[in-house]
């Protein structure tokens, strides 16, 4: 706020450089024309100068007379002092005339928001009308109100019963000026927004009636025609100050006491304006570069691009290319550069916070409810329901899941704040880009000299810097405030947690102190297990158990009858043709004389398909070894193919040995123990056969028939293996089945051969082929 | 029809089993991922620039550094400790089941051999009792014979054994069960100890939670209402 009084060339430039920043209302004093009462001073004000120069100018007329004609110094003398008491006594008519305007006019302005507050604020807070936001017209006038109240009443103590000689108005400013500045500078920095929302307000015409009805009821005062009229009067007002001031100061003739005071008032009154410019400026500084970054869409980005703003961009280009090359740049700030640094490393921490938390917030959730279901399962595995119902089963399922607590907390406490945090972030980040810019243009016009555009150049500069600086300070104190915060909360979270679930697993069972190490009881009940003969029967080991023999049945011993073995069944195979060679279905008892005991898998050639007595049932075979009879239903075909399909799966057996426990010997340590001479795997083969055997009697006499034919299917679909034990299969390719069986006798999986290679592959891949 | 009574299957054990084993192992896994995450927290936040900056922030970080590496390496322990005293003993005793399947489908084909040749047996005993009747059946019943009796072995053996190995899974998880509670409940209590002893480290011990949420506020508020940050 520039008063008229004092002209300063400088200030007429940034009146004339600031002119796209103006408001004119604020930067430009204006005189309206219903303050009389002030302008009736003005050609005082102007008398009262030009009084004092007179005076001056008499004054130093006496001083040069005196030197000049020392005699006539008494007369002079005389008429000096009488010249100056009338001086004086003019000064204090003055200047009493003026304390009294400036008393009736804040009594007026303090009415005039009185009527303001009562009839306007007061009656539109109370109807509550939908988007009429009454604080962003007026914000804070009630406070306006009470600074002026204060100030009047201040006046009027300093006045009232006081000597016109010893009336000090200005100690009555210095005392309020701290209060009057912060108050004020609200209104003025919000009184912008203001005017604007007012304009947005008057466009809507059900709003416009509630204004135009509150203003109805200010009984059309002339000074308060409008609602903008009404906003602006503290504006006004506190341009007022410097001016009332002024001219009182002039006035005060320097013995007087107040002299001093009034200045020093002065002064700190047109400070109070130069802050409250400052700060409006400022604002309108991010202001604009905010607008520009947010609102703009590509249309207007390209039709702002022109002449000077490429030319701009290019320059800001370069010079940052040759900080980047040389090094510093002539215009430095530490303490921006050091902020600056700490906004970039406070913004990192709180974005990886933010991340790492969440995703550490969601294993938590994840892990607990497992932890507690797997515990609940183990828990009713291991207990007999019947038993211990009562005291157990109760706590794991009602117990509370620890990590609902924690989760809920942990948004609240933690990720919340630090979010919001995060999002507070770019907006400075865009403005210190703004400003890096803003640096590169001074810089560049500092190394040319270019005195007026470096000039402008550095005080946007400098104006962005101040404020980021100074708010940047601010920012970083909270924002670090807010992290540590957040860190303990979380912390301490973790902490409960630990609490809630070392409880939770506490009241499930009462924590037993065991001696023995679990290890020892489960490997013994394990065995016991394991020596359970169903167990034995078909445990894959052939591993000889060495403990608890008492519980295994006691061995049937064999009569020592010599087994088969493979030079016997060579033999057989030699002298007899394919047709007369049959297998030993099962284990065949010799019941009748006659009969031959016969092992699974066993080979035998049959001799005559009848016994003595004529039943067809009953056949007599050669074993290699010896001959005899035998029941024919425990005989099937001897196929030399399956021999081939035997050693097949004694392959996959080998595996299977390992992984998949299937059963191998058919009966309790005997076949181990007294083997067949070829081995155990042979052994194997023929109980394996026989297996097969024993699940092909299931079926019916059509599988046998399958067999023998060895039908060729076709695969339907390809079919992927996922072991050794399965065989790929491509569609429509022709595939050899060998066994429509897999070993444990399940029917979906069938043994098939193709180019050589042999696997299990699904029953419902496969299609028959027919033939035409 | 012989054997007509079915045995009782436990097979909801097996089920049990191997549904328990897939449980367990998750839950380890997740237990692991967790304590991994929490000490991603504290490796990033000390690998930021902002520690050489503010001491106290550093000093923060590193208690909380630590305090995540001995969560990790308990959490690890625990694993490893359910892993051998529960996952370990699972495996065991679900390899015992292929063995009881085979032989409760073994002892079912026994029973089908046993029902044909039974039939054949009452066949040939209803029919007149010719001569060659006679000698068909009495081959019949010798055939009859060796197949039910390895039927009945199969029968009772089972019906003996069965239960026992179904009881005898008390016994075999108990000490698992009670393994598993007390590796988690040592495990908080530690993880308690740690992060109790962090909170009184770290600054503001005792600030209850509404202080700091007020706080929280009242300090971003303060940053809404600076004019270098966006009012969106």
């Amino acid at each position: 706020m520039e008063p008229k009084e004092a002209p300063g060339k400088e200030n007429m430039g940034t009146k004339k450089k600031n002119l796209p920043f103006l408001r004119p209302r604020l930067y430009m004093l204006e005189r309206r024309k219903t303050d009389t009462v002030v302008e009736s001073s003005v050609p005082g004000d102007h008398s009262g100068t030009l009084r004092r120069s007179q005076s001056d100018r008499s004054e130093y007329n006496q001083k040069l007379q005196e030197k000049m004609t020392p005699q006539a110094g008494c007369s002079t003398a005389e008429t000096l002092t009488q010249e100056d008491e009338h001086q004086i006594q003019r000064m204090m008519a003055k200047r009493a005339k003026i304390i009294k305007e400036l008393i009736q006019t804040e009594k007026d302005y303090l009415n005039d928001l009185e009527l303001c507050v009562r009839e306007v604020v007061q009656p539109l807070r109370n109807k509550q009308v939908d988007r009429l936001d009454v604080d962003s017209l007026f914000s804070n006038i009630e406070s306006v109100h009470q600074i002026s109240a204060k100030l009047l009443s201040l006046l009027e103590e300093a006045t009232t019963d006081v000597e016109p000689a010893m009336q000090v108005i200005g100690e009555v400013f210095l005392q309020i000026k701290g209060p009057l500045e912060d108050i004020y500078k609200i209104y003025c920095y919000h009184h912008d927004e203001a005017h604007s929302v007012l304009e947005s307000y008057e466009k809507e015409e059900e709003l416009k009636q509630h204004l135009s009805l509150c203003i109805q009821s200010l009984k059309g005062k002339p000074n308060l025609l409008d609602m903008g009229s009404l906003m602006i009067k503290p504006i006004q007002r506190v341009m007022k100050y410097p001016l009332l001031l002024c001219e009182l100061r002039n006035s005060t003739p320097s013995s007087h006491p107040d002299f001093q005071a009034l200045e020093d008032a002065y002064a700190a009154v047109k400070h109070i304006n130069v802050n409250i410019n400052e700060l409006k400026r400022r604002k309108d500084l991010v202001l604009k570069y905010k607008k520009n970054d947010e609102e703009e869409s590509l249309k207007d980005k390209l039709s702002k691009l022109n002449i000077h703003s490429i030319s701009k961009k290019s320059k800001r280009v370069t010079n940052h290319l040759k900080i980047l090359t040389r090094g510093e740049s002539q215009v430095k700030d530490n303490t921006f550069n050091r902020e600056e640094k700490l906004f970039r490393s406070l913004e990192k921490t709180v974005r990886h916070c933010v991340k790492n938390i969440s995703s550490c917030l969601q294993h938590v959730q994840d892990a607990m409810p497992l932890a507690l279901q797997s515990m609940m399962e183990l828990q009713e595995i291991s207990h007999n329901k019947d038993e211990e119902e009562s005291s157990y089963s109760e706590s794991p399922s009602n117990a509370p899941n620890p990590s609902e607590d924690f989760a809920a907390h942990l948004q609240k406490l933690v990720l919340t704040p630090l979010s919001a945090l995060l999002s507070l972030f770019p907006g400075p980040q865009k403005l210190i880009q703004k400003r890096y810019d803003k640096l590169l243009d001074y810089n560049s016009y500092l190394q040319r000299a270019a005195a007026d555009e470096s000039d402008l150049a550095k005080r946007e500069y400098e104006a962005l810097n101040a404020q980021l600086v100074e708010e940047l300070q601010v920012f970083n104190l909270a924002a670090r405030k807010i992290l540590l915060n957040c860190l303990c909360s979380f912390v301490t979270l973790l902490r409960d947690l630990m609490i809630v679930a070392q409880r939770v697993h506490t009241t499930t069972v009462p924590v037993p102190q065991l001696a023995s190490s679990i290890s020892e009881i489960q490997n013994r009940v394990l065995e016991e297990v394991q020596n359970l003969n169903f167990v034995k029967d078909n445990s894959a080991t052939f591993i000889e158990r060495k403990l608890s023999f008492e519980k295994k049945k006691p061995v049937q011993t064999l009569p020592e009858v010599p087994r088969q073995t493979d030079t016997h069944r060579s033999k057989l195979l030699s002298t007899y043709s394919t047709e007369a060679l049959y297998q030993a279905k099962r284990k065949c008892n010799a019941t009748q004389e006659y009969d031959i005991n016969l092992l699974e898998g066993e080979l035998v050639a049959v001799i005559e398909q009848k016994d003595p007595l004529g039943s067809t049932s009953r056949w007599l075979v050669d074993t290699g070894i010896i001959k005899g009879y035998v029941y024919s239903s425990f005989l099937k075909p001897y196929n030399p193919a399956r021999v081939q399909k035997v050693d097949a799966e004694n392959r996959f057996c080998d595996d299977d040995f390992d992984n998949i426990s299937l059963f191998v010997s058919s009966r309790p340590a005997r076949d181990s123990v007294a083997g067949t001479p070829e081995g155990s795997i042979s052994g194997s083969s023929s109980s394996l056969s026989g297996t097969c055997g024993k699940s092909e009697t299931n079926g019916t006499d059509a599988d046998s028939l399958q067999e023998a034919d060895e039908q060729i299917f076709y695969a339907v679909h390809a079919f992927q293996a996922r072991s050794d034990h399965e065989l790929s299969l491509q569609e429509y390719q022709r595939v050899h089945i060998l066994r429509f069986c897999d070993l444990s006798g399940n029917k979906e999986w069938w043994l098939a051969e193709v180019q050589g290679q042999k696997g299990y592959v699904p029953a419902n891949y496969l299609g028959k082929m027919t033939y035409a | 029809m012989p054997g007509s009574r079915p045995i009782p299957l436990p097979c909801r054990l097996e089920e049990q089993t191997k549904r328990l084993q897939k449980d367990m192992k998750k839950s380890t896994d997740a237990d692991l991922a967790m304590s991994k995450s929490a000490v991603k927290i504290s490796l990033d936040l000390l690998s930021n620039p902002l520690c050489e900056q503010d001491q106290d922030f550093l000093n923060m970080v590193t208690a909380l550094d630590t305090a995540m590496k001995r969560m990790d390496a308990f959490n690890q322990e625990k694993v490893n400790q359910i892993q051998k005293t529960v996952i370990e003993p699972l495996k065991k005793f679900g390899s015992v089941f292929p063995s009881l399947n085979m032989a409760v489908k073994r002892r079912e084909q026994a029973l089908q051999d046993y029902r044909r040749l039974q039939a054949k047996v009452e066949k040939y005993e209803e029919k007149e009792k010719t001569g060659p009747v006679l000698a068909k059946l009495h081959q019949a019943r010798e055939e009859l014979r060796p197949v039910r009796d390895d039927f009945e072995a199969k029968n009772k053996q089972l019906l003996d054994e069965m239960p026992r190995f179904y009881n005898s899974r008390l016994d075999y998880f108990q000490p698992s069960f009670e393994s598993l509670i007390r590796a988690q409940v040592v495990y908080y209590s530690e993880m308690h100890k740690i992060f109790g002893d962090l909170t009184q480290q770290l600054d503001q011990p005792g600030c209850p939670d509404e202080q700091r949420e007020r706080e929280n506020e009242a300090r971003l508020s303060e940053l809404r209402a600076l004019s270098i940050v966006a009012d969106d």
